[in-house]
């Protein structure tokens, strides 16, 4: 570098101190930047325009379009109406929507599992999550809570069980609650109570939605279940009075839903002012009452008032035909079925590396293999879908779907597995025959594609086929990172109506089905291997 | 036409071959013999170089065998059959033969099949040509990969102990097609313990003991009047058995 000139900019320091070296700054900048021109229009307008303008303009994690993620099983919050697994309602969708007029940008929404709410809200998938989630200390920590509905814990039994007069009343009874939610903590604390006094404890079961935590009371697994007033006032249109409030505890962090967000002062206070102008101009009343969380609402037409037992053939019928279930199904066989290409597309030149020498690439695959099949699926889901985007803002991208995230993740880990089933039928071919091609002159491909292929796909079809069955159910796993394949349209339907057995028996079929045929492929393939056999190798040329 | 010169081949610490050196002329027959072990198999598979040599120098038709030698060019000069049969068991008799000219030569379906069955008919076993190898008997398997084998149209071929895995039926059927083979003019060396077979058909037997040479000689001269203590013990084990 002697005798070179240093650039001009570069020996000026105030040059310099405008030229950020760390991108984080810049994004800063970047966001801080319409404020600052914000400002300095207000000042050369005049301040008489200022509270108009601060009003209407949308917080940061609006700008340009809110992005809402909400777990659509917990009605009148947020749930589907509707079999059709997109129409979201229920207060919190109509409150986005809301919002979203108030500050004039679309409003988009991404329904996942509960688990995959917070996680995505941390990643920047979405601006906000509203879910029916209580306002709560814990959360706090990471996340900004603004209050928009203010509710109360309530525990429920079967109707007709006696009320209890303190949550120590509960011990050595199973207690449901939704997995994912603060409930467990708080009754956990109880617990430690009820230890103390030297009575058994509330046992908890966590379900992952909270119709399977009412289902559980509903069939007498679970004495009682923990929810909220609100929820339980809209389930009991569906279960027609089955259950009812055995008590009420008033536990503070209890006392309200909140809207969260990222941490920011400026957003809470431009959202606390959003939420604060809808109640003041009259906006969230018709809401609450069109859900009946008020009084004098109008007609709600969610929940079909089915009654709850026995099986019901028009809604198992009309499940399978519908085009919820059928586009659901189609997202599950589309998923398993490239997934699975991708894998084995992974998985074969990996197979041939490990069924040659040692070596530094060798000692690679071994290694990812003995990763990929060690740390659970459900795992690497949430990982490349939450996770990735913190190292890498482009996977926060629209482009990078539920679908793309749930096709790499569930190839990747497919591969590892197959190449395992790839590396065990290569191994199980004869050295001879690559011997034969090789003193017949033909290439090292040559070789693979003409003769050692065709035989080992004969030894790794049967356990491929097993590995592609179960990556089917697999795919199930998706619904964490908000895919709608089968199994969440499932649940969303069941969350919505409490028919359980007809939604999962209509599912079943569609598994069925999928599975059914492709073993009728795997036949269809293996009858092409008649020349391992001599008796089918003869019968076969008879023919 | 063949020429072997200090060839040299060891297994890590173990010497396999140790300087060995002969010569083959243009349509001889060459009977290989030897106890196990003594570097036989490793010697022929050096030809087409399915075995890299380490040292020492082979030459076919004037050209050097070595790391620089294009392999597809030197196995369709050198044809070899193995003890094993080692016949594609997923593919049929005939495309078995078909299949090398077509993918390594680029011969057309019909020529290549044409082809396979004219050598198919020349191992008597064209009638089979539909069936699967598992459907065939050894000696009829070992019969298909000589015909396989032909279908590169070598000049040379190699036979690892073409006969070891067959009853004694059909020994003298695939021994049948080696002797017509011969008589035909092809150059070949073959890895054998079958002591009639080779009187029968080789112009020179060469013997071979830990991984040398000991004794190169017609076959009237080996079997009657052996120079080395240890063929003679070998042959005399040979009668015995």
């Amino acid at each position: 570098m002697h005798g070179t000139p240093l650039p001009p900019h570069a020996a000026h320091p105030a040059t310099r101190r405008s030229r950020p070296a760390d991108p984080s700054l810049k994004r800063l900048r970047a966001r801080r930047l319409p404020w600052v021109a914000l400002l300095w229009t207000c000042m050369v307008l005049g301040l008489a325009a200022a509270p108009v303008a601060r009003a209407q303009q949308a917080p940061s994690f609006a700008a340009g379009g809110l992005t809402v993620c909400t777990n659509p099983t917990l009605p009148p919050m947020t749930f589907v109406n509707g079999t059709d697994g997109s129409d979201l309602a229920g207060v919190d969708i109509d409150v986005s929507r809301r919002l979203g007029a108030y500050w004039h940008v679309p409003v988009t929404f991404v329904s996942m599992d509960f688990v995959g709410l917070f996680p995505s809200l941390e990643a920047g998938r979405c601006g906000m999550v509203i879910s029916g989630v209580v306002r709560q200390a814990a959360r706090e920590v990471k996340f900004d809570a603004v209050p928009y509905q203010p509710t109360s814990l309530v525990v429920v039994a079967r109707a007709g069980t006696a009320h209890v007069t303190s949550m120590a009343d509960l011990s050595g009874k199973v207690l449901a609650v939704e997995s994912g939610t603060s409930y467990a903590a708080r009754i956990a604390q109880e617990n430690v109570a009820l230890a103390a006094a030297g009575r058994p404890a509330i046992e908890i079961q966590q379900y992952p939605t909270e119709d399977q935590v009412v289902q559980q009371v509903l069939i007498g697994r679970a004495f009682a279940f923990v929810s909220q007033d609100v929820e339980l006032a809209f389930r009991q249109t569906q279960l027609n009075g089955k259950v009812s409030v055995i008590f009420q505890p008033d536990y503070p962090e209890y006392r309200n839903f909140a809207i969260y967000i990222r941490k920011d002062a400026r957003d809470r206070a431009a959202l606390e002012g959003a939420i604060a102008a809808l109640r003041d101009g009259g906006q969230m009343t018709p809401i609450l009452q069109r859900w009946r969380i008020m009084p004098g609402g109008g007609d709600m037409q969610a929940g079909d008032q089915k009654a709850v037992s026995g099986f019901n053939w028009r809604t198992f019928a009309a499940a399978l035909v519908s085009p919820a279930f059928a586009r659901g199904a189609a997202i599950t066989l589309a998923m398993a079925v490239l997934s699975h290409m991708t894998a084995i597309g992974l998985a074969v030149p990996m197979a041939m590396v490990m069924n040659g020498r040692d070596g530094m690439l060798k000692s690679a695959i071994r290694a990812y293999v003995a990763l990929f099949r060690a740390a659970p699926t459900l795992l690497q889901l949430l990982f490349v879908w939450n996770a990735l985007p913190q190292f890498l803002p482009v996977f926060r991208e629209s482009w990078f779907t539920p679908f793309l995230a749930a096709w790499i993740s569930l190839s990747i880990n497919e591969a590892a597995y197959q190449v395992e089933i790839n590396r065990a039928a290569l191994q199980a071919i004869d050295p001879g025959q690559a011997l034969a091609g090789d003193a017949l002159g033909m290439t090292r491909m040559q070789v693979y594609r003409h003769i050692i292929f065709p035989q080992a796909l004969r030894i790794a079809l049967p356990p491929t086929i097993n590995e592609f069955i179960s990556l089917i159910k697999t795919t199930s796993l998706a619904s964490v990172i908000s895919l709608q394949e089968l199994l969440a349209v499932t649940q969303i339907n069941v969350a919505r109506t409490f028919e359980f057995t007809e939604y999962y028996a209509a599912a079943l079929i569609y598994y069925l089905l999928i599975v059914f045929f492709f073993l009728w492929v795997q036949k269809r393939i293996e009858r092409r291997f008649a020349w391992a056999d001599r008796l089918k190798a003869t019968s076969h040329a008879a023919a | 036409m063949i020429e072997v010169r200090n060839l040299q081949k060891s297994y890590g610490d173990f010497a396999v071959l140790r300087n060995v050196s002969f010569t083959v002329a243009r349509g001889e027959k060459i009977v290989i013999l030897g106890p196990s072990g003594s570097g036989k198999s490793t010697l022929i598979r050096c030809f087409n170089r399915i075995e890299p040599h380490d040292a020492g120098e082979i030459t076919i038709d004037g050209e050097r065998i070595d790391q620089k030698t294009e392999l597809t060019r030197l196995r369709c000069m050198v044809g070899m059959v193995f003890q094993n049969y080692n016949l594609f068991p997923h593919l049929t008799v005939l495309e078995n033969c078909a299949l090398p000219p077509r993918v390594v030569k680029g011969a057309g379906r019909e020529d290549a099949e044409e082809l396979a069955m004219n050598f198919l008919h020349r191992v008597n076993i064209a009638d089979q040509a539909r069936k699967y190898p598992i459907q065939l008997s050894g000696g009829q398997q070992q019969r298909v990969a000589i015909a396989r084998a032909l279908c590169m149209q070598p000049s040379v071929m190699l036979f690892d102990e073409p006969t070891a895995a067959l009853d004694p039926e059909a020994v003298s059927g695939v021994a049948d097609i080696m002797a017509s083979l011969s008589a035909d003019g092809m150059t070949t060396l073959c890895v054998t313990h079958e002591m009639g077979f080779a009187r029968r058909i080789a112009d020179r037997i060469i013997f071979m003991d830990q991984g040398r040479i000991l004794e190169s000689a017609p076959p009237e001269v080996f079997f009657t009047q052996p120079r080395t203590e240890r063929a003679r013990d070998f042959l005399s084990q040979m009668i015995r058995y």
